[in-house]
């Protein structure tokens, strides 16, 4: 018996050879008794699948929404409150950053001021070795300078200079180099602590909006997933 | 070919294609009717691929789960058969798995070394006890005959004489052309007979097989 046979007889057996086929097979089968026993061995092999009982299931497999990852519809306008929450939260940091680096800045901007000084000391000490009388002379200018100083916006490097001349120059006038040098701190303390870049009321307003935007999403979808059960 | 009665032949209780294409659109409680409906057959191939009860119930599971996400991808043509195609996927998957980490069965083995678990599934209140006993033993012959054949003849064999499929059916679900359905249920059938016929004394005398078949 050959494969080409045994496809045939196995066809045959399920009704799908064309009615020429089946003829033929049909004759050669009253004719030849070993093809006859093949097929209705075939015919009780598939009748023994078939008696195989269909069970049933142990169990039903239905779908759980977390099975398949499904999650809560949300509202539409949940995404911009996401958006916007996240937006706040890292401006937040931003002036937060902001801030702290403009207060550096800040404190590093009176060591440039006595830089400039540092120049200005050298040409004043040979300046005061030269003619230390006129050097107290000069000594009034900044002293009146100094209040005015504390008025203008940009003193620092002009008054730290008046100050680096105040003490370089030990004269007589220090009682009123002493002065100016008061004027100067003062004045130094004013640059130290600006102003913040970014103010607090608009931190306070990100966080608002960045705490109250999470709250309100957490709120959402409990909401949903309740309604959802 | 005569379908064989099973219970996807039931009928549903919304018209299918409706409930498919409301689960399309991600409605998990369409899919769910559909999953009632077929979960019996599902189960059924899975059990005969795998030949464990737990095994196919976790394939039945995962190939729903399977099902329902690549739902988007079912473009028409026999559902059964395209979840008879997932779950056979699923069953190939579990396969794999064992292979990768080789089981113990807990159930006692019998000196011929072959598990000697009750199918309870047999259990009908109107067999006798000696029919039940009879029941058993051909429904353990036939599934460890089905074991023993390679897997794609099992799988066909399986949708083709347990599931009631037709060839272009099994074609389409396994994906092959007709001509090779038509050989390989061929040769399946003729190494279950001859594995049947080991286990000749029990089967019942009508099914008995006297002479070999010699196929060149």
């Amino acid at each position: 018996m050959n494969q080409r046979d045994l496809e045939l007889l196995s066809a045959y057996l399920d009704g799908q050879l064309k009615p020429s086929e089946s003829a033929r097979l049909e004759t050669r089968l009253n004719s030849d008794p070993q093809l006859a026993s093949v097929l209705t061995d075939l015919r009780a092999t598939r009748n023994l699948l078939r008696k195989l009982p269909a069970r049933k299931a142990p169990r039903n497999f239905t779908l759980t929404r977390k099975m398949v990852g499904q999650n809560p519809p949300l509202p539409r306008a949940y995404p911009w409150f996401r958006f916007a929450s996240a937006l706040a939260t890292l401006l937040l940091f931003f002036s937060f950053g902001v801030n702290t680096v403009g207060r550096q800045m800040a404190s590093q901007a009176p060591g440039f001021g006595m830089g400039g000084g540092g120049g200005a000391e050298e040409s004043t000490e040979l300046f005061s070795a030269q003619e230390a009388p006129a050097a107290a002379a000069t000594e009034a200018p900044a002293e009146t300078e100094a209040p005015i100083l504390e008025m203008a916006p940009m003193p620092t490097q002009m008054s730290t200079e008046a100050a680096d001349a105040a003490r370089i120059v030990d004269t007589p006038a220090a009682k009123n180099t002493g002065e100016a040098e008061n004027a100067v701190t003062e004045d130094q303390f004013q640059v130290q602590s600006p102003a913040p870049l970014v103010p607090s009321t608009w931190q306070i307003a990100l966080a608002v909006i960045a705490i109250g935007g999470a709250l309100f999403m957490m709120l959402v979808r409990q909401l949903s997933a309740r309604r959802w059960k | 070919m005569v379908k064989k009665e099973s219970y996807s032949d039931k009928i549903l209780p919304m018209n299918e294609q409706a409930l498919i294409t409301d689960a399309q659109g991600g409605n998990l409680d369409a899919f769910n009717t559909l999953i009632l409906h077929y979960q019996d057959s599902v189960f059924n191939t899975a059990l005969r691929i795998l030949g464990d009860e737990d095994q196919a119930a976790d394939a039945s599971q995962e190939a729903f789960i399977s099902a329902f996400k690549s739902i988007s991808s079912f473009r028409g043509g026999s559902f059964k058969g395209w979840l008879m195609r997932t779950v056979t996927n699923a069953c190939y998957d579990e396969l794999r798995r064992q292979k990768r980490r080789p089981t113990t069965p807990l159930e006692p083995d019998t000196e011929d070394g072959e598990e000697m678990d009750s199918p309870r599934w047999l259990a009908d209140p109107n067999m006798t006890p000696d029919q039940k006993a009879e029941a058993d033993e051909v429904e353990h012959a036939i599934q460890h005959c089905l074991n023993n054949l390679p897997l794609e003849f099992k799988t066909v064999v399986v949708m083709a004489d347990i599931q009631g499929m037709d060839y272009t059916e099994v074609a389409a679900s396994v994906r092959v052309p007709l001509g090779t359905i038509k050989s390989r249920l061929a040769r399946a059938r003729l190494r279950l007979r001859e594995c049947l016929q080991g286990f000749a004394e029990l089967l019942p005398a009508s099914y008995r097989l006297e002479d070999g078949i010699n196929v060149s």
